[in-house]
């Protein structure tokens, strides 16, 4: 009886260390396929994600600027993903990228030579000021000596009374048609005679004195 | 040699078509011609109206006849009228016009010219030029020395202008210009 009782003992013994050495190799057999289908779901929703973004950068219907859809393509092209269509997509977003921001740099190029060009024509147009005010300031004088007044001072800042005067009428095909050109001393007296100024100084010519002696001057 | 004739044909009509081009005009430019000559005779009314004014220094009035004689093709000639004979049409050398202008036995005189505008456009003529006729209307008014109105008329007038392009160089550039002439003034009508 004794014996019996000893035997079943090692009998359950046995038993529960096999049921605990089954159990524990199903247990963790079970915890790797839990972590192997986390991770392949992460990496799936990974895929996707880099799907959806890719799709979006190719589409245009991100906000987000250049910068950052380069730093989304690095992050992407780091997860070393070995699908076809990401790689294509990858290699697509990448000459879009390129391009946009080939265009970008164009579009600034071109906003900077603008706003040069027009920086140059207002300081060309504060430049001649002077000029058109004083030429204005002979065609609206109200009697005959004020404006002969004004025509012999403003004849000081030019060479000779015989400089050129040069009236641009109309501007096509890349070249001017002028009026028949005038001296100086009859264009400031025609002012005068006219009483109305309509024109804009388009260039000037000076010599070493600073003494202009070439005016031609644009109809408005 | 056969080439070489080739090459200087190639050349000269080059040569011919870049003068033609420049001498062809595009809507734009005819329009900026056109406008040019209608400012010439807006000029001219302005001259005259300086030139008849008993306000005018002499000096200015004769300075003022030098500008306005530029205006016209040489040997042009100025039609007058009187509203007491209409049909009597005297014609006069532009300086004479003008200097019997500024002579004028009034001790005032208003001279205003309006409806400027084209009788018949601008047309290009076989030698380059462009030849048209502007119609002028001219209210002309005379005051004895105690201001009244003693005389008045308003006379229809038709002027024919000449236009052509010319070159000439200037500080070393070549500048190619609308020189505009005018030639005779018509009286066409003379009324009250």
């Amino acid at each position: 009886m004794k014996l019996l009782l000893k035997n079943s003992a090692k009998i359950l013994v046995f038993s529960l260390s096999i049921m605990l050495i089954v159990g524990s190799t199903t247990s963790c057999k079970s915890k790797k396929k839990l972590a192997r289908e986390k991770a392949a779901a992460e990496y799936e929703m990974k895929v996707n994600q880099a799907k959806n973004d890719l799709n979006a950068m190719l589409n245009g219907t991100t906000n987000w600027s250049l910068d950052e859809q380069e730093q989304r393509l690095d992050v992407i092209r780091s997860y070393n993903i070995d699908d076809p269509e990401v790689i294509d997509l990858i290699s697509k977003v990448e000459a879009k990228i390129s391009m946009d921001r080939a265009e970008a740099e164009r579009l600034a190029e071109e906003d900077r030579l603008k706003r040069e060009e027009e920086e140059r024509r207002m300081k060309d147009a504060s430049k001649y000021e002077k000029i058109d005010t004083e030429l204005a300031a002979i065609s609206t004088s109200t009697t005959i000596d004020a404006a002969n007044r004004k025509i012999t001072l403003s004849m000081d800042q030019f060479a000779s009374p015989d400089v050129p005067v040069l009236i641009i009428i109309s501007q096509a095909g890349g070249f001017n048609d002028y009026d028949r050109p005038t001296t100086i001393s009859k264009f400031l007296n025609y002012l005068k005679d006219k009483q109305e100024y309509r024109y804009k100084v388009e260039s000037v010519k000076r010599d070493g004195l600073g003494k202009i002696t070439e005016l031609e001057l644009i109809k408005k | 040699m056969k080439l070489a004739y080739l090459w200087i044909a190639i050349l000269l009509s080059g040569i011919g078509f870049q003068a033609t081009a420049q001498d062809d005009l595009s809507p734009e430019r005819k329009q900026a011609v056109d406008s040019l000559a209608l400012e010439k005779v807006r000029d001219l009314s302005k001259y005259i109206s300086i030139i008849g004014s008993k306000e005018t220094p002499w000096s200015e009035a004769n300075r003022v006849i030098d500008r306005a004689e530029e205006l016209f093709m040489p040997d042009s000639e100025i039609g007058v009228s009187s509203i007491n004979n209409p049909e009597d049409i005297n014609y006069f050398n532009v300086r004479k016009y003008f200097e019997r202008l500024m002579r004028l036995n009034y001790k005032k005189v208003e001279i205003e010219w309006y409806n400027i505008e084209y009788m018949s456009d601008l047309q290009k003529q076989p030698d380059g030029t462009y030849v048209g006729v502007i119609t002028i209307f001219q209210k002309f008014k005379g005051y004895d020395a105690e201001g009244r109105l003693v005389y008045q008329d308003t006379t229809k007038k038709d002027i024919t202008v000449f236009v052509k392009r010319k070159e000439t160089q200037i500080g070393g550039r070549l500048i190619g210009f609308w020189d505009v002439l005018l030639g005779d003034m018509r009286v066409k009508e003379t009324s009250k």
